[in-house]
């Protein structure tokens, strides 16, 4: 591992994510550490309820922990202000959420190149790099329609594309098959599959798709807020 | 290099995001937009009907009565009395001041007056007289009663023993035109004098107190006849319309500093000339703004609905833009600027539609008639002041920039609260998949 990895990769540490619901707490997540290395391809699975939406969402700064701490690219997310945090995930995250995730009122091509604009990449530089990457997932001649005129396979390639074209250390991926029929996910796996090995992307996923847990090379499973095993798959 | 482009992208994407959001709610944004500029329009053109409402009831309140300005002894308005009058020499520099060229490219109307309080008397009786001197071809740049003439004609610079009266005192009087009359007052010695004169022109003016009481005689005769030569009671100015009295005002004190500060002269603007008239504006001024600040409020509420209404429905779409980097501040700032867009636009185009309708009515004036009612449509009667029921719109650009940052205030300030909850909204939670 070279210093530069040391830097990029993820960890959590005493990790305590908990709701206050009128009487009872509920506790998302408990004391979950945890360390991902660059170039991962993580599935996250449990139950429902069992805090994997939540986990994902304290390493992608969306949401506060409780307690303990979670460090992305040697920045200690709680000590961070919120518009440092959104920089943070402009620069260094990328996300793939369940669905509806692309904004209605760009077209595929825009919705693609939104971080990238607001990294300040160049016109030319956008271009083609998301004319590779539609190239890549089939995507060719839709780049001008909205998501509205796409259909859910076809909007998660989008969202996908938007996810690692701005180049960030790590894709956090929130049930990115859920809607999709068998074929759809496959070509998405595909995908992801390639651009991890390719370009060396960091995928973290939390799934309940037997197909998804199949295919990743390291298998977290979650229990009631708490890792109750983690698996290193050959792959 | 980077930075600089980052900047201007960021800039450039929270506008692409604002406007696109706008053409997508057509309805919600269409309908919002029409109440802005129906809104403005009505503003625009209601305050020019309102300004020219004023100005004419201010055109014919100084023109019957002191003008816009007016120079006169300081006791005068008290007293009323003669021997509170100009002194030949005061009113020589008065003059002289309106006759620079500043001035008099300003000035549409001078006029020196003294004014008499006496009785008319003819075989039929005796009436007490509003008698004013004047100079024939001054006045007639000045009063209205020239044109008010229901019978033979007004005062000429030749007339000597004229006299030109209204129609109520022709009829107690029991005058006719060529009747003689004659006029009694105290001159400069505090002697009863009299003075005899002929009708030459009846007016009709309207207001009572005005037909029953007012003669007009030429100023030269009522010197010889009260031994107070050149003297006037007042110097009356008038202007283009009132926007320029104060400057007008602030001239003449300049002019006459020596004198005013002798205590042998005043300078007033027509609001301490003729504080009754002044009030009456402002009364209705005040109502006025009563009405556009319901309007203002209306107008907010449009916009906060608006604009919420889209926040609300958006939170899903807020939480992406967040996760996917866009700060707080910026998501703010897409809402700011839709309402801001919503409200520039829509006020632009109401402004436009109101000024058009202004200058529509510019020409032949909006006759009030059509909304007062039928009685109305002849007369309306202010006080002793006859107000034509043909409103001609004063336009003024310094109106309309007041209304277009008043309208803008609101749009940004009905913006803001939106524009807060975008900042504020929960990424996790939007981001839940029920939503
Ligand atoms: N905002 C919240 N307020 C209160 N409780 C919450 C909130 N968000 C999540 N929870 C609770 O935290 C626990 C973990 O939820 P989470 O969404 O992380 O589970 P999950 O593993 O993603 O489930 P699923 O597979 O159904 O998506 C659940 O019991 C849930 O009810
Ligand atoms: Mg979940």
């Amino acid at each position: 591992m070279t210093p530069d990895d040391m830097r990029r990769d993820v960890r959590t540490e005493n990790l305590w994510k908990i709701y206050q619901q009128a009487s009872e707490e509920v506790q998302a997540v408990r004391d979950v550490t945890l360390t991902i290395q660059p170039g991962e391809f993580t599935a996250l699975a449990g139950p429902s309820g069992s805090g994997k939406t939540t986990l994902l969402n304290l390493i992608g700064g969306l949401t506060r922990p409780t307690r303990g701490q979670v460090r992305v690219a040697d920045h200690e997310l709680s000590k961070l202000p919120n518009h440092v945090l959104a920089r943070l995930r402009l620069n260094q995250i990328g996300f793939v959420f369940q669905a509806y995730n692309l904004l209605p009122v760009l077209t595929a091509r825009e919705n693609a190149e939104f971080p990238m604009l607001l990294q300040g990449v160049s016109a030319e530089e956008r271009t083609r790099r998301v004319d590779e990457l539609f190239a890549r997932t089939g995507m060719e001649g839709l780049e001008d329609r909205r998501p509205g005129k796409l259909s859910g396979g076809q909007q998660q390639r989008v969202a996908v594309v938007r996810a690692v074209a701005s180049k960030p250390a790590l894709v956090l991926a929130d049930e990115p098959t859920a809607n999709l029929d068998s074929a759809s996910s496959d070509a998405l796996l595909d995908l992801m599959d390639e651009l991890n090995r390719d370009l060396g992307v960091t995928f973290v996923f939390a799934t309940h798709d037997e197909r998804v847990m199949e295919r990743s090379r390291r298998l977290i499973r979650m229990v009631d807020g708490r890792i109750d095993s983690d698996v290193i798959r050959v792959g | 290099m980077m930075i600089a482009r980052r900047k201007a992208f960021q800039i450039r994407v929270i506008a692409v995001l604002a406007l696109r959001n706008l053409r997508r709610q057509v309805r919600r944004t269409l309908l919002t937009a029409t109440a802005i500029i129906l809104g403005a329009g009505m503003l625009v053109f209601s305050n020019a009907i309102g300004d020219g409402t004023h100005e004419q009831w201010i055109d014919d309140g100084v023109r019957t009565g002191s003008g816009h300005a007016t120079i006169e002894h300081p006791a005068f308005r008290m007293s009323r009395k003669l021997e509170d009058r100009l002194a030949a020499d005061v009113r020589a520099v008065a003059e002289a001041a309106l006759a620079t060229p500043d001035l008099a490219d300003r000035v549409t109307g001078v006029s020196a007056q003294l004014t008499i309080s006496g009785m008319a008397s003819s075989a039929a009786g005796a009436r007490p007289a509003h008698i004013l001197a004047v100079d024939p071809q001054a006045e007639v740049d000045f009063t209205n009663l020239d044109d008010q003439v229901i019978e033979g004609r007004y005062l000429q610079s030749d007339d000597r023993l004229a006299a030109f009266v209204g129609v109520g005192l022709v009829e107690t009087l029991d005058l006719r035109l060529g009747s003689r009359l004659v006029l009694t007052a105290q001159d400069t010695n505090k002697e009863i004098v009299g003075q005899l004169v002929r009708v030459v022109g009846v007016f009709r003016n309207g207001a009572p107190p005005v037909d029953n009481t007012v003669v007009h005689i030429p100023l030269a005769i009522a010197g010889e006849w009260l031994g107070s030569g050149d003297d006037v009671s007042k110097i009356a100015v008038m202007v283009e319309d009132s926007t320029e009295v104060s400057s007008l005002v602030r001239r003449l004190r300049q002019a006459l500093a020596d004198p005013v500060d002798a205590g042998r002269v005043t300078v007033l603007g027509w609001r301490e000339a003729m504080p009754a008239l002044a009030s009456l504006v402002a009364v209705d001024q005040f109502g006025s703004y009563v009405i556009f600040a319901i309007l203002f409020v209306i107008i907010g509420f449009g916009i906060v609905n608006t604009v919420l209404m889209s926040v609300l429905h958006r939170h899903r779409e807020f939480g992406v833009l967040q996760a996917l980097g866009l700060t707080p501040r910026q998501t703010g700032a897409v809402v700011l600027l839709e309402g801001l867009l919503l409200t520039t636009v829509s006020t632009l185009v109401g402004v436009g539609l109101g000024t058009w309708l202004t200058w529509y009515f510019l020409g032949d004036g909006f006759d009030m008639a059509v909304i007062a009612g039928d009685s109305l449509a002849n007369n309306m009667e202010m006080g002793s002041v006859v107000i034509d029921p043909i409103i001609i719109p004063m336009f003024s650009v310094a109106r309309t920039l007041q209304t277009i940052g008043w309208i803008m205030l609101i749009g940004i300030l009905a913006s803001i609260y939106p524009a807060l909850r975008a900042t504020r909204i929960d990424i996790a939670e939007s981001m839940k998949f029920d939503q």
